[in-house]
């Protein structure tokens, strides 16, 4: 039962999944939100003894398989972002859900820069502008991914 | 609060996944043997893959069931003449392919006429916006292997680049990775076709100034390379930019086969 519990992380991971190979329209393609950047984080924020490294590694790696990106081209970023917020989410945690979203920009931005420099790297250099739409999206949801997950978490008795 | 042991502890680990994620990257860009992994991977996540795929196959399908009597009985017509005419046109066809192995044998060369194909239906076009994959239906298990060629009914498509046993991806030719090696039928000129990442657009580079092109020019696959077989139609050329200083011409061409709205795709097996 105490490991039964845990099984709300791998399904909310799972819907983020889900969204982020969701089919959609190119227009609206390039505004997707990163989901599983955003889950991850709340759950490396709320349980950082739990969800660390490892679990954005593989988390990466099937997110890259999903997506047909280069092994390791969104889990080296994830990876970043979690180390950084492993090493910060006791200062993050207390601030206000408008404050803390800017701190998700910034994680955000890192992964969508590593992202669109390695597709550079590859010959595919993205469209400098419309690229950082994404991020700032993420941005504007978080404090929903914030208030929905953490209800998720309360429900599920997890601490 | 954490210890300085615990802190060091994970930045090692990060260090260390990170060095390992970047040695895998470069190891799935330059060889396949990361392939298991990818394999293994969607295989297990192919209910998803099902699941999300859902919504569009449902449209469809609501789609068909609400088409009325009618239009059923005036697309029953129109493709009963559309039958007429193509069969019209097969027996030409049969008559000139008799005559192509006539004159083929004639000249004692062995080229194949007709290729095997295997009918199969998209599965989902790839996320990443700067890439251009589709996934087929039909994987190793149907006989489909790397390097096979993709058409639909216009022409080339692309090509097999990864296979699972149940599905299988396809770079377009649109892909900024892909090049296609190409053939005018008018002038005969040899070239290469390039991806630009936008599915109307392929671009012929450094085409002599001199060379024999015209705008509407058809392009079909010269079978150079060994990769596609020869003689698919790929595109008409829509555009000639000049570049005077290099005494270079610039081609833009405009793909035959419908990479965005094709549903249906032969994977051309080539004959042993």
């Amino acid at each position: 039962m105490s490991q039964l519990k845990y099984l709300v992380i791998y399904l909310s991971l799972l819907a983020a999944l889900v969204l982020m190979i969701l089919p959609l329209p190119d227009w609206v393609q390039i505004y997707r939100p990163n989901w599983i950047a955003l889950t991850l984080i709340y759950w490396s924020m709320a349980l950082p003894k739990r969800v660390g490294l490892w679990f954005a590694f593989f988390t990466g790696i099937i997110l890259d398989t999903s997506l047909g990106t280069l092994l390791g081209q969104h889990t080296l970023p994830l990876l970043l972002i979690i180390y950084i917020n492993l090493n910060l989410y006791q200062r993050i945690r207390v601030l206000a859900l408008a404050q803390q979203a800017i701190y998700i920009l910034v994680l955000l931005l890192i992964d969508q820069v590593i992202v669109g420099w390695v597709e550079g790297i590859l010959g595919r250099p993205p469209p400098l502008l419309t690229f950082f739409a994404a991020p700032f999206i993420g941005m504007l949801i978080w404090p929903w991914v914030f208030v929905i997950l953490r209800d998720i978490r309360r429900k599920a008795l997890l601490r | 609060m954490k210890t300085i042991i615990e802190v060091r502890g994970a930045t090692l680990q990060a260090l260390f996944l990170i060095v390992f994620s970047i040695a895998m990257m470069v190891v799935d860009h330059r060889f396949q043997h990361l392939e298991i992994v990818r394999t293994n991977i969607s295989l297990a996540l192919s209910p998803l893959r099902y699941l999300v795929s859902l919504p569009a196959t449902g449209g469809n399908w609501l789609n068909d069931w609400f088409t009325s009597h009618t239009e059923l009985l005036e697309e029953n017509e129109s493709l009963k003449a559309e039958g007429r005419i193509l069969s019209a046109r097969l027996q030409k066809l049969e008559i000139l392919m008799e005559e192509n192995a006539r004159l083929r044998n004639l000249l004692g060369s062995s080229r194949k006429i007709a290729d095997e194909v295997i009918v199969a239906e998209l599965l989902s076009v790839d996320q990443n916006p700067y890439s251009q994959l589709i996934e087929i239906n039909k994987g190793s298990s149907d006989g489909v292997e790397m390097g096979h060629a993709v058409i639909d009914d216009f022409g080339i498509m692309g090509q097999v680049i990864h296979v699972n046993p149940q599905s299988a991806t396809i770079i377009l030719i649109s892909d900024p990775e892909h090049a296609i090696p190409v053939q005018f039928i008018r002038s005969g000129t040899r070239s290469v076709a390039f991806g630009r990442g936008s599915t109307r657009q392929l671009e012929l580079r450094y085409l002599p100034a001199t060379a024999d092109i015209m705008v509407d020019d058809e392009l079909v696959t010269s079978g150079l390379g060994g990769r596609f077989p020869p003689d698919y139609p790929v595109a008409r050329v829509t555009a000639i930019s000049e570049d005077k200083v290099r005494g270079f011409v610039s081609v833009l061409a405009e793909p035959k086969a419908r990479l965005d709205s094709s549903r249906e795709v032969l994977v051309i097996k080539p004959r042993q």
